[in-house]
């Protein structure tokens, strides 16, 4: 009888840490948001070291975990930076909680990123000063690679950038 | 709970497993990853890396073993009296880069190629305080020699002009120029006795703006001709960006726009773009813009250079492709019911390969590999490949630019004026692109590249292009500042022969000399309007059999660079001493075979009747 009771309490934890699991994992798990939910939240200009430049919205993406944490980002239009500055700098990248970024921590704020072509993604805060860098896997097989999207794979938010990605999952 | 043995071992069996997959894990992690290959910055127009280069890699480039392919015979025509202008030398504002284009025509039906240059201006020009550059039109006497008819034709245009596409809208015979400004736009209406009228603002087509490379076609198949004009930046004088010269004088570098640190003309990104405008051609012969309902109005408001309305996938029905600059191309699916569906992302034609938005100028449309399905070669900025898209059926588009070999050797050049063309007549199309950069002040660097540069020519061996050497003195060793680019048969010697607009110069004129070239045939076509299909017969596939090689072409208005190759389809046979049957799809569906008398030689095909001549 008591081994009964036992089985019953054994299987009921673990029903219930099973049903919390899958409640964290909904309330965690990325979405990507649709086109027409971008123009509500993608700024149109966006400040990085010294200037403002306007954004392209076509090449803007963001993913809500949960129910109300968002991740956003885009590239902007670089074309009145110096070079040196273009060639780090390509876009922006807003989070209003903590993140990971290819299992680096990210904390809330907005900040500079570029995808390099030595493979690595990097962020820079507002300043222009790096910030973290991390190293980007390349998707081979993608067939038709866009200059910067948000998918889902397995639940997990990818940033692609041509076939470069990052993953991004929540902390 | 009861935990047998075998469920006791299942367990043990999965902490294992579980255990070497987080040592592998922990292993992968501390593995580095593969090194991906350099690649460049996504999302706008590389400016390259500040790199050091010994050459310029895009002039004085030769090769005393190559054959003579083109005679620059410039100066030995009148051509050499034409001067274009746009702006100032150093380049200040972006209206100032992208001009002219040239027509390569026949205006007064005498059989020879006529040729329309387009000319720029000046913002002195523009303010009334100096003669405006003139457009000119050279009437071709044969042999290379021309008279330059401008006056007595009417077509100086003396606004800032950027391209020019041709096309019978009236359905009269004779060819009408739509000249497309940097201001208000014409439509050149031949009148049939060697003159021309503006009819722009009386029809409706008198587009302000800044409009870039049009297009005729008939998109709803109601035999009367379509205009297509892509929008490129919508530029306010009294809100000019910084100017490169004004960065200079006050030593200022920041808050300019720059190329590789040094201040350059802004644009085009950064400033507002222009949407595209359809005109559709109503009954009476005016015309109404269409282009929201069609939906192809560029609502995004992309930098438009050149557009094209071509067969893109197998139905009847006239598709678009528009090229833009620095940012995705566009390609509209006729429906068929007077709208298009645009598909530039899905097709795989908006970006390159790389997923990576590039700065389209010119475009070439053919069937590089005699598959019967039209191809896209477009050129772009330097520090960039100019991009092939093979066409791969039923609208879709696979990047192949460096497995045909057109890619690693057009990244220094910066490209306009594109032409796939059978330059030698072996029956496979070459591929031409007039080259000049944008900013002047690349020769004062050792950049790897240049303001005047040569041209490119390929040779396709059987689908895998090869870059054709410059032979000393030739025309392909010699270096301008191009921008448009126009094919055809000036001599009528059966070798095809080119024409340049060059940016603050006088014209090239390009005598193809090559003596390896095989035999020929030249197809032009006379639609029939009482089956409502355009006299010029737009839109027209044209396929040539010789043994196993199917080869097609089409009749198209506008491309290269905001330019106009001839309208007579010519074909390269080769050896070929027979030709088995000339294919003829007409705009309206109906398909026609006619015999050839012999080869090397024009032909003129009439709807339902055959050969004319």
């Amino acid at each position: 009888m008591m081994r009964n009771i036992r089985s019953v309490l054994v299987l009921a934890i673990v029903s219930m840490a099973c049903a919390f699991s899958a409640v964290t994992t909904a309330q965690d798990s990325p979405t990507v948001l649709a086109a027409q939910e971008l123009t509500r939240i993608v700024p149109s200009g966006f400040y990085f070291q010294g200037l403002s430049a306007s954004t392209q919205t076509r090449n803007s993406a963001a993913a809500r975990f949960g129910t109300n944490r968002y991740v956003i980002s885009g590239l902007v239009d670089t074309s009145g930076y110096s070079s040196d500055v273009r060639e780090k700098y390509q876009g922006f990248f807003i989070t209003d909680s903590p993140m990971s970024l290819g299992g680096t921590a990210v904390d809330v704020g907005a900040y500079g990123f570029g995808f390099t072509g030595d493979g690595k993604f990097n962020l820079m805060d507002l300043s222009g000063k790096d910030l973290i860098s991390v190293s980007t896997t390349k998707d081979s097989g993608l067939r038709r690679p866009r200059p910067l999207v948000m998918t889902t794979v397995g639940g997990r938010l990818r940033l692609y950038s041509g076939r470069d990605y990052v993953e991004i999952t929540s902390r | 709970m009861k935990i047998n043995y075998q469920s006791g071992r299942i367990i043990r069996v999965l902490i294992v497993l579980g255990l070497l997959g987080i040592l592998e894990f922990i292993l992968s992690a501390q593995t580095p990853s593969k090194k991906s290959p350099p690649q460049q910055p996504m999302g706008g127009v590389s400016t390259g890396t500040a790199v050091d280069y010994k050459t310029k890699r895009t002039i004085d480039i030769t090769d005393p073993k190559a054959p003579v392919v083109f005679d620059d015979i410039t100066d030995q025509t009148t051509l050499r009296n034409f001067l274009h202008r746009s702006g100032t030398a150093e380049k200040n504002y972006i209206f100032e880069a992208p001009s002219g284009g040239v027509a390569l025509f026949d205006y007064d039906g005498d059989g020879m190629l006529d040729i329309y240059l387009v000319n720029g201006s000046t913002m002195s020009a523009l303010q009334g305080k100096e003669k405006a550059p003139r457009a000119a039109l050279y009437r071709n006497l044969g042999g290379f020699k021309f008279e330059d008819v401008t006056n007595k034709a009417g077509v100086a245009n003396e606004r800032w002009g950027m391209g020019v596409a041709v096309g019978d809208y009236d359905n009269d015979g004779g060819p009408d120029l739509f000249v497309s400004n940097f201001g208000i736009s014409r439509l050149y209406h031949n009148n049939g006795n060697g003159t021309f009228t503006d009819v722009a603002e009386r029809l409706n087509v008198a587009r302000k703006g800044w409009s870039t490379g049009g297009t005729w076609g008939d998109y709803d198949s109601d035999g009367r001709l379509d205009l297509f004009v892509p929008g490129y930046v919508d530029i306010q004088f009294d809100k000019l960006p910084p100017s490169p010269s004004a960065a200079a004088s006050s030593g200022i570098g920041q808050n300019f726009c720059q190329f590789r640190g040094v201040p350059v003309m802004c644009g085009p990104r950064g400033l507002p773009g222009e949407g595209d405008t359809l005109f559709h051609q109503r009954p009476d012969g005016t015309f109404e813009d269409v282009s929201v309902k069609a939906g192809v109005s560029d609502p995004q408001k992309f930098y438009g250079f050149t557009s094209a309305f071509v067969h893109v996938d197998e139905d009847s029905l006239l598709d678009l492709i528009v090229v833009n600059d620095s940012t995705p191309k566009l390609l509209y699916i006729n429906k068929g019911n007077g709208t298009f569906e645009e598909t530039g992302y899905p097709s795989g034609v908006a970006l390159n390969e790389n997923g990576r938005e590039q700065a389209g100028m010119g475009l070439a449309i053919g069937d590089y590999d005699h598959d019967g399905r039209v191809d896209f070669h477009i050129t772009n900025f330097s520090d960039d490949s100019n991009v092939l898209y093979h066409n791969d059926g039923e609208g879709n588009f696979t990047d192949v630019t460096f497995q045909a070999g057109v890619g690693e050797v057009s990244i220094p050049f910066l490209g306009w004026g594109t032409s796939f063309f059978d330059y030698d007549n072996d029956g496979w199309d070459d591929l031409i692109v007039a080259n000049g950069h944008v900013y002047p002040v690349v020769d004062n660097h050792q950049w790897g590249t240049s303001y005047a540069q040569q041209l490119l020519l390929f040779r396709n061996l059987k689908g895998k292009f090869v870059r054709v050497g410059a032979a000393r003195g030739s025309g392909l060793a010699k270096a301008w500042c191009a921008r448009g680019l126009a094919i055809g048969d000036l001599d009528g010697d059966g070798r095809l022969d080119a024409v340049l607009n060059n940016m603050d110069a006088k014209p090239t004129m390009l005598q193809n000399v090559t003596t390896s070239a095989g035999h020929w045939i030249s197809v032009r076509l006379i639609g029939d309007i009482s089956k409502k299909v355009s006299r010029d017969a737009i839109g027209a596939e044209v396929f040539v059999t010789t043994g196993n090689v199917r080869q097609r072409k089409d009749v198209i208005s506008g491309n290269s660079y905001a330019s106009q190759n001839d309208f007579a389809l010519h074909f390269g046979l080769g050896t070929a001493t027979t030709l088995d049957k000339i294919e003829i799809k007409w705009p309206d569906g109906s398909t026609q075979t006619v015999q050839t008398p012999g080869l090397d030689r024009r032909l003129t095909v009439a709807q339902n009747v055959g050969v004319l001549k």
